[in-house]
């Protein structure tokens, strides 16, 4: 179907390559994920496979591309759009009319064909996708996950044999990428449609794929079975890929296979571990003092008719990371937007060190879900000491090798990584010293060593008496940086106490719209308390003697 | 209403709606042709009236309307204020004095400081023409499809990265305003001080960069999405003409209309210069009195 034969592509603008003699291959009807850190090559790839390179952007070119046989330079982008569905990352960015229905239909009526015909197979591409029925349906009036539904509607309608889809899950909460990734599924098994799909969270979407390509600097450097990629990956992190929490378990433990299924886990540490199945002692989490007391707080929207938020009652401890996790809905960015004085508190009590949150403000820091909108300044140097009078040259110095920023200091912030522009962001915050940090959702679309440096930030933010309070979906995260979690469900606390204990509780999880971790499915099969982070594993489990050192 | 919501596009079925991209284009240029030949304050104000009736045919929901009315005081206070104070033609009448001329530095620095009855005319006259064109104008972008109107330019053989580029702007209104909003929001957050963490005004000056940005990039998307899905193919071309023929019949009239008003304002405007002809007594009558 595809075949990619020794293909570089190198900008116009550009010295080096940036595609390196790439020989890829994609039989009809198969899903290839394709994954590979920010700024590897994958976008160029993708767009070299839509023909968006052969004509317009000039550039060199070594190598073919071939559909079902015929050579991608001899056809134009509108040809190869027919045969290539591309689904981009942000829905809003691709939808360009104002119904589902024309915007479903955007692509025949390009080709020409009559209104009738058209009507007809919008129709039975909205049934493909689960939109049935949304013909005349506003687009604005879509949730996010029926927008990306409609994106890949808007692009199957010509049939193609391809689909590519470019990070399309990387804005979606865990219960949003099952339910895109089901339907993927359905597509590909139903329609025979083969899918190329380039994304770093290998961690939610290994169970989907049966193939892996890895990119690495222009050049695919791993092409093959999902399951033997994690021993290829064994000292690879620079590759930024997220690993299921099966393989990062087989690597803690020394196992001598790398799997991420949980069977095929249990039997090798059964096999090679020594297992202690009686109760540890559970920690007792230091408590510092209450620097952040809610009591009683209800708000409600106006032209509301019920409270987004209900009576809650809940305090955060100086020194510690507190995650803030639930529906979307729920009412998490509201309680943020509370904390962080962007709407007024109305009923209840809301105080920051003694004082009403509306005269401490100057101690909260927030970080809202779009870091880059947060970017104002020409250099990363400014950007730190944006408005900062208490920040020193030496601050600043101390800070750049902090956020490993050092020789970006006087580079465009937006022209960053995704990575880096985020550390610029929450370094901007801390830069400031607040009492309380407030996140909304950090970690979205970021790679496995953005990750490992937000978490370091954090921790050591932490250790020197700051106090988080994070919202995230991200359930590993929170299992490796919180202290507690609060669950909150339709405006109301489901639940607060330790990180381990709500994590553990699959129940809790289900009821707040999150995927557990495999881990717990690892620890039943081992007959172990249920353990949720690799570190509460190996509390009863000593490490195999067998396997190497990963 | 959110921000976004207030610049999004009505999907509820209105006579406004319903026309075809052609007719819409149409009659926001003749129209503005309209504004531009009238200078009689009295027509302009029916002309003006008649943009704001048109709203209330589309059913333009209440928070649409509030928005209207703060742009509309805004550039009608806007112009006839300024207009008062700098009206720099003659004959002028000063209705009040802000600062006499013999008032120290300042009376001595601006050489005095007046309200003028006829800036303030003049200014009405300016802030109707764009008030009237703000109204019809958003009448439009809140009641069309981005494509109906793109299908409209290219139907009228303009090329069609000039025609996306056009459009693109209504598609991304409501993105951009939305996107303003969470700027203004990000700068309050990074403000050191308490009342910035309110202030809208001050933040201003430093939203243009990160609204730019990602502008840049949505557009280069969109762009990608839209070249796939073969918006350039020749073979469209044969749909995207179709203009219904009452509209069309209703547009012709339409333009008749205004080529008539535009034409006897012309031979008026001879007429001043010189070029008088007695059978255009009529005309001349009426162009003084109504344009």
């Amino acid at each position: 179907m595809l075949k990619i034969n020794n293909f570089s592509y190198r900008y116009q603008s550009r010295k080096e390559f940036t595609l390196h003699a790439i020989n890829l291959e994609l039989a009809s009807g198969e899903m290839l994920l394709l994954a590979g850190r920010s700024g590897c090559g994958k976008s160029t790839l993708i767009k070299s496979i839509s023909g968006l390179t052969n004509d317009g952007e000039v550039g060199e070119k070594l190598g073919e591309i071939f559909l079902d046989d015929v050579k991608i330079s001899s056809l134009s982008p509108e040809k190869i759009g027919v045969l290539v569905g591309t689904v981009y990352q942000s829905p809003d960015d691709q939808l360009f009319a104002m119904t589902v229905g024309d915007e479903v239909g955007f692509a025949l009526e390009n080709q020409g064909y009559d209104e009738a015909y058209i009507k007809d197979q919008v129709k039975q591409t909205l049934a493909l996708v689960g939109l049935a029925g949304f013909e005349e349906y506003s687009i604005h009036k879509l949730s996010g996950g029926q927008r990306q539904r409609l994106a890949l509607a808007a692009v199957l309608i010509t049939k193609p044999s391809l689909l590519i889809l470019d990070e399309p899950v990387s804005q979606m909460n865990p219960q949003g990428v099952v339910s895109f990734m089901e339907l993927l599924r359905q597509l590909n098994e139903r329609e025979g449609i083969s899918i190329l799909m380039v994304e770093h969270r290998v961690n939610e979407l290994h169970t989907y794929f049966k193939r892996l390509a890895i990119m690495s600097e222009g050049r695919i450097i791993y092409d093959g079975a999902m399951e033997d990629a994690w021993q290829f990956l064994t000292g690879k992190t620079f590759l930024g890929l997220r690993e299921p929490e099966n393989v990062k378990l087989c690597r803690a433990l020394n196992l001598t296979k790398l799997s991420s299924e949980t069977e095929a886990v249990a039997r090798s540490i059964q096999n090679e571990c020594v297992l202690h199945p009686f109760e540890q002692n559970e920690a007792t989490a230091c408590v510092g003092q209450p620097l952040a007391v809610v009591k009683d707080l209800t708000f409600i929207y106006p032209a509301a008719t019920e409270p987004t938020l209900k009576n809650l009652n809940f305090t955060i401890n100086e020194g510690e990371i507190l995650a803030l996790m639930g529906f979307n809905g729920a009412g998490k960015s509201t309680l943020l937007n509370l904390f962080g004085g962007l709407t007024k508190v109305q009923k209840g009590r809301l105080e920051l060190e003694g004082s009403h949150i509306a005269k401490a403000l100057g101690k909260v820091g927030y970080l809202r879900q779009e870091p880059d909108l947060m970017l104002l300044a020409d250099t990363v140097r400014e950007e730190l000491a944006w408005k900062n009078k208490a920040f020193s040259e030496a601050n600043l110095q101390e800070f750049l090798q902090l956020l490993h920023l050092k020789e970006y200091a006087n580079d465009f912030p937006l022209a960053l990584s995704k990575g880096q522009r985020l550390r610029v962001v929450l370094g901007a915050m801390l830069a400031k010293s607040p009492r309380l940090l407030l996140l909304d959702e950090p970690t979205t679309g970021q790679d496995e060593a953005s990750l490992h440096s937000i978490k370091k930030l954090l921790r050591n933010y932490k250790n020197n008496g700051g106090s988080v309070f994070i919202c995230t979906h991200d359930v590993e995260l929170a299992s490796e940086i919180a202290d507690r979690v609060l669950l909150l469900n339709n405006g109301e606390v489901l639940a607060l106490d330790r990180t381990e204990k709500i994590l553990a509780n699959s129940d809790l999880l289900v009821q707040s719209g999150l995927v557990g971790s495999k881990l717990l499915d690892v620890s039943a099969r081992l007959g172990l308390k249920a353990c949720s982070t690799i570190e509460e594993v190996k509390k009863y489990v000593s490490p195999s003697t067998v396997g190497g050192q990963r | 209403m959110s921000v976004r919501q207030l610049w999004e596009g009505s999907d509820e079925d209105n006579f406004v709606r319903t026309l075809s991209g052609s007719t819409k284009l149409s009659c926001l240029f003749l129209f503005s042709i309209l504004m531009i030949t009238v200078d009689n304050p009295r027509t302009l104000f029916i002309l003006f009236s008649l943009t704001l009736i048109s709203h209330v045919v589309a059913k333009t929901s209440i928070y649409k309307w509030q928005a209207l009315a703060v742009l509309l005081i805004l550039s009608l206070w806007g112009s006839m204020f300024s207009q008062a104070l700098f009206y720099a033609q003659t004959p002028r009448t000063p209705l009040f004095v802000l600062i006499s001329p013999t008032a120290g530095l300042l009376g001595q620095i601006t050489d005095g400081l007046y309200i003028y009855r006829e800036g303030i005319l003049y200014g009405a006259v300016q802030g109707l023409r764009s008030a009237s064109m703000m109204t019809l104008g958003l009448l439009i972008c809140w009641n069309s499809d981005p494509r109906q109107l793109l299908n409209a330019l290219l139907a009228w053989k303009l090329s069609p990265q000039v025609a996306f580029m056009l459009v693109t702007a209504i598609r991304f209104l409501p993105v951009l305003a939305s996107e303003t909003g969470e700027v203004i929001t990000a700068l309050q957050l990074r403000s050191n001080s308490q009342s910035g963490r309110t202030a809208v005004l001050r933040h201003l000056p430093y939203i243009a960069k990160p609204l730019l940005a990602r502008c840049l990039r949505r557009a280069q998307t969109l762009a990608l999405s839209v070249v796939s899905r073969g918006f350039f193919l020749a073979t469209a071309s044969k749909n995207r003409g179709l203009w219904p023929r009452r509209e069309l019949f209703a547009c012709i009239c339409f333009t008749a209309f205004v080529v008539a008003i535009v034409g006897s304002k012309f031979i008026y405007l001879l007429s001043e210069q010189g070029l008088y002809f007695g059978f255009f007594r009529y005309v001349y009558d009426w162009t003084k009195l109504y344009l």
